[in-house]
């Protein structure tokens, strides 16, 4: 169960506003531009400390990016930040030409994805975000599953060159990485849980759920490997073709429709480098809806975001697998 | 009081854009597709910034104390590269590669960077198409500068058209928030989209208005007339704690008389065959330049007044000494009085004795080109009175009296020359008849001083109506100084319009005879035939017009 009580969570949001504003005493080239939404993203404690360098524009996101790209071109990093249905939602076109295609140094980081934004509903509930960043050329996309892997990743990007998109969720999250000496390798995915029966390919808040789902399989005998793939792109060939070659069978997770996302992506892989069985759990194609937040595990339930209905996909998985 | 007198060395910028206007065409017709219309609406805006008032290095293109360009309305892309390669960033001659397959010249502009050194050229910061988003990236840019205490400034070229895009008045809100002061945005205001008239798609109107109203610093300008671009970037300059927007009020294809205010050419390539003709419609530039000691001598200001409404482009100012000429007109306290009633540029032939020593006077005086006499100086005087204007930011000139051949002394100084004067009359009185006997010397000075090096204008001055405007024009003059043709007879408005008039069966005609050489005359007329009708009696060409479907 996600957001159970016995389970310690952590806001990534909080991570990304800290991180951002420990980058910013260390390097004054990092600026932020926000859209109305700074005190939501946690970027306001960012303009708090160097207000100077905190750019709100209001509630406009078209002029939101292309203002960072200016930003980029002129030598800044620049992080751009507001809910996931609104960047990329309303400036795909900006995001396309304008930052992707010269590769400025843009970092993209929203939050708000998927259908745990909860009571907004689904005009609110990013599950296209993944699918559209990815197939621009120049960007790279990131789906953290923890605070830990947020602040990591934050640091990467803001010290790789070029354009990042990075979705993070409303709720705080489980907390997966304990150890913040963990590795977060750009198209690197981290194996959370060996096993050798299957292998469950997640990101961003489904992480949790794929170990949740990995546990209970075990407890009937079968053993499946767990990967975050944080970086659905670059995504990890190497070891998804590994995982497909050694355990036969993959089921993915994400917070997004299955269409174009993680498990679109996972299954390009295997499909060109070994193909196995892949089945995709996430949204089918289909808009959310409002569910209050005390409503938000029965909302997952209701759309198929479960520990349960990952071990179903992997069993399904299975029983088609050669192997 | 307006800031006249520009250093802008106005016969040299003429010159520049008149290049740019060529090469874009050329590249154009060679790609068979492009957008001449904002390319041409565009020319006076680009070359006014980059030839003269931006600070850039095109051996540095990365400079950090550079000014920057956003250019949103990006499909004004051949106009752009060929103000670029002008400039300096790359060699003309690329233009030709113009939206062909391997050329560093993509369709729209591409930010140069190492991601895109094939589909780019050093000095292009922003990678356009997609219309209404340069002013915004504008404003990062501004914000940057701002927060590292920079004084470069950022100037962004936007379309009447791509205004209907909401993200400019995203961006015009914004930039009125952050007081941009370092910001100044140029509204290329040709009244022409895609599907047709502005107006008519989605009206704009009134422009003004509605920058004034989101907290922007608006000026308005005749965007083909540099001299009003260069006053308005200089106030520009002068504005505090506000984002300033410059409406340049253009004409769509200005430079083609069959593309001017033409939708059909948004994005037209003309047919190949016809470029020899286009180019030689863009070097036959007319400039009309009327001389304000005919008619009656006393309130200059007021006969300045009259013929700036009539849209002729420069003021002559005769200066005559009494030594060098028998007559005395006025001298440069005159001018410096003058000079605060229009920012029309000022063409001032001296006809004085010994003028370098007296040139600073006239250079304090802020003339925009000033012309000495052959007969009155030696090589040396006339070398250092050259570099002194061209530091100065004021074109040089050279006159030649009837009587005088060229002197051999003035091909060593030919490459930094932007005006020859060859007197058709001998000066001294306002009034005389042209004197047909110095048509083979313009034919000559034409043609010969151009093999060796020479650049700029040939200019006619001396008893020019309607009729001999016309000889002179064909014997290679671009600028007429008209006396009396203009103010001897009551109407100046008739009398400008005639001479335009006139200028222009010329130039028909003209066109028309190198069409007929290309062997291309029957599909130039069907592409001309409205610009043709209204002279198809003078040029003889009824019949021929009426039988064109």
């Amino acid at each position: 169960m996600l957001l159970s009580s016995e389970k310690k969570t952590a806001d990534m949001r909080g991570a990304y506003g800290d991180t951002l504003v420990e980058l910013g005493s260390d390097d004054p080239r990092i600026v932020c531009v926000g859209g109305d939404t700074t005190d939501s993203l946690k970027t306001k404690k960012f303009g708090d400390k160097y207000p100077e360098r905190m750019f709100n524009v209001g509630i406009a996101e078209a002029n939101l990016v292309s203002v960072a790209a200016g930003l980029s071109i002129a030598g800044k990093i620049a992080f751009a930040s507001t809910y996931a249905a609104f960047i990329p939602g309303k400036c795909v076109d900006q995001i396309r030409n304008t930052i992707c295609y010269p590769s400025l140094n843009v970092k993209l980081v929203v939050s708000h994805a998927g259908l745990t934004v909860g009571p907004d509903g689904a005009s609110h509930q990013q599950i296209e975000d993944i699918a559209s960043m990815r197939a621009i050329p120049n960007m790279r996309v990131l789906v953290p599953a923890d605070a830990v892997a947020v602040k990591h990743l934050i640091k990467t990007i803001a010290r790789t060159p070029g354009p990042f998109y990075m979705r993070l969720a409303r709720p705080s999250s489980e907390v997966i990485y304990a150890d913040k000496a963990e590795s977060f390798e750009i198209g690197r995915g981290n194996v959370l849980e060996d096993g050798s029966d299957a292998t469950i390919i997640a990101c961003g808040l489904m992480v949790g759920r794929a170990l949740e789902g990995a546990r209970d399989l075990k407890r009937k005998g079968v053993s499946c490997r767990v990967v975050d793939m944080f970086s659905i792109k670059p995504i990890d060939r190497e070891l998804v073709a590994k995982c497909a070659k050694e355990t036969g069978a993959i089921a993915t997770a994400e917070e997004h429709n299955i269409v174009g996302g993680l498990g679109g992506a996972v299954s390009e892989v295997t499909a060109e480098t070994y193909p196995v069985p892949v089945k995709r759990v996430g949204v089918h194609d289909t808009f959310g809806e409002s569910a209050r937040d005390e409503e938000i595990d029965t909302l997952l339930e209701q759309y198929g975001l479960t520990a349960t209905e990952i071990a179903k996909a992997v069993l399904e998985a299975r029983s088609r697998s050669r192997k | 009081m307006i800031d006249m007198g520009f250093n802008m060395r106005y016969l040299d910028l003429k010159r520049r854009i008149r290049d740019v206007r060529m090469w874009a065409i050329e590249g154009i017709a060679e790609a068979g597709s492009g957008h001449p219309g904002a390319s041409f609406s565009a020319a006076e805006i680009m070359g006014t910034l980059y030839f003269r008032r931006m600070r850039h290095d095109p051996s540095r293109p990365d400079w950090d104390q550079r000014d920057y360009f956003i250019n949103s309305k990006a499909h004004s892309a051949p106009g752009f590269y060929s103000t670029l390669a002008v400039a300096g960033y790359f060699p003309p001659e690329e233009v030709r590669t113009l939206r062909k397959l391997g050329s560093r010249l993509q369709g729209h502009p591409v930010r140069y960077s190492d991601h895109q050194k094939h589909h780019s050229v050093p000095g292009i910061e922003y990678s356009g198409g997609s219309e209404g988003i340069g002013l915004s990236v504008g404003i990062g840019i501004a914000l940057a500068n701002k927060l590292d205490g920079k004084k470069n400034r950022v100037f962004v070229l936007i379309g009447d058209g791509e205004s209907n895009e909401g993200q400019i008045w995203e961006a015009s809100m914004a930039a009125g928030k952050f007081k941009l002061d370092n910001l100044v945005a140029i509204l290329d205001r040709n009244r022409i989209q895609q599907d047709g008239f502005t107006e008519d798609i989605m009206p704009l109107d009134p422009t003004k208005d509605k920058w004034a109203a989101f907290n922007w610093q608006v000026f308005e300008v005749d965007g083909h007339k540099v001299e009003q671009i260069v006053d308005a970037l200089n106030k520009a300059a002068q504005v505090h704690d506000k984002p300033v927007m410059i409406i340049a009020n253009t004409v769509k294809g200005n430079g083609i008389r069959h593309m001017a205010n033409n939708p059909q050419w948004h994005g037209k390539a003309p047919p190949k065959r016809h470029t020899e003709v286009l180019l030689e419609e863009l070097d036959s530039e007319c400039l009309i330049a009327p001389s304000i000691i005919a008619g009656e001598r006393e309130n200059y200001e007021d006969k300045i007044r009259k013929v700036e409404r009539e849209g002729v482009d420069m003021i002559h100012l005769d200066v005559m000494d009494g030594r060098f000429v028998p007559n005395i007109t006025f001298f440069a306290d005159t001018i410096k009085k003058l000079r605060r009633s229009t920012s029309l540029p000022f063409d001032a032939h001296l006809m004085i004795e010994k003028p370098l020593e007296q040139i600073q006077e006239y250079i304090d005086a802020r003339c925009d080109i000033i012309t000495v006499h052959a007969e009155a100086c030696t090589e040396n005087e006339f070398k250092e009175i050259q570099e002194r204007l061209i530091d100065a930011g004021i074109s040089p000139g050279i006159a030649i009296n009837p009587g005088t051949e060229v002197p051999e002394w003035l091909y060593h100084c030919l490459h930094d020359l932007d005006v020859i004067i060859v007197m058709s009359v001998n000066p001294g009185f306002a009034g005389q008849k042209f004197m047909p006997e110095v048509l083979p010397k313009m034919v000559a000075v034409s043609k010969e001083l151009r093999e060796h090096g020479f650049r700029g204008y040939v200019e006619a001055d001396g008893g020019i109506d309607s009729t001999t405007l016309q000889q002179a024009y064909d014997a290679g003059a671009q600028i007429f100084v008209a006396g009396a043709a203009v103010y001897g007879g009551g109407d100046i408005h008739g009398s400008v319009i005639q001479l335009r008039h006139k200028a222009a069966v010329a130039l028909e005609k003209r066109l028309l005879s190198h069409a007929t050489q290309l062997n291309v005359r029957p599909d130039w007329m069907i592409a001309r035939k409205h610009i043709l009708i209204p002279y198809a009696n003078e040029l003889g060409i009824e019949e021929e017009l009426h039988a064109i479907k």
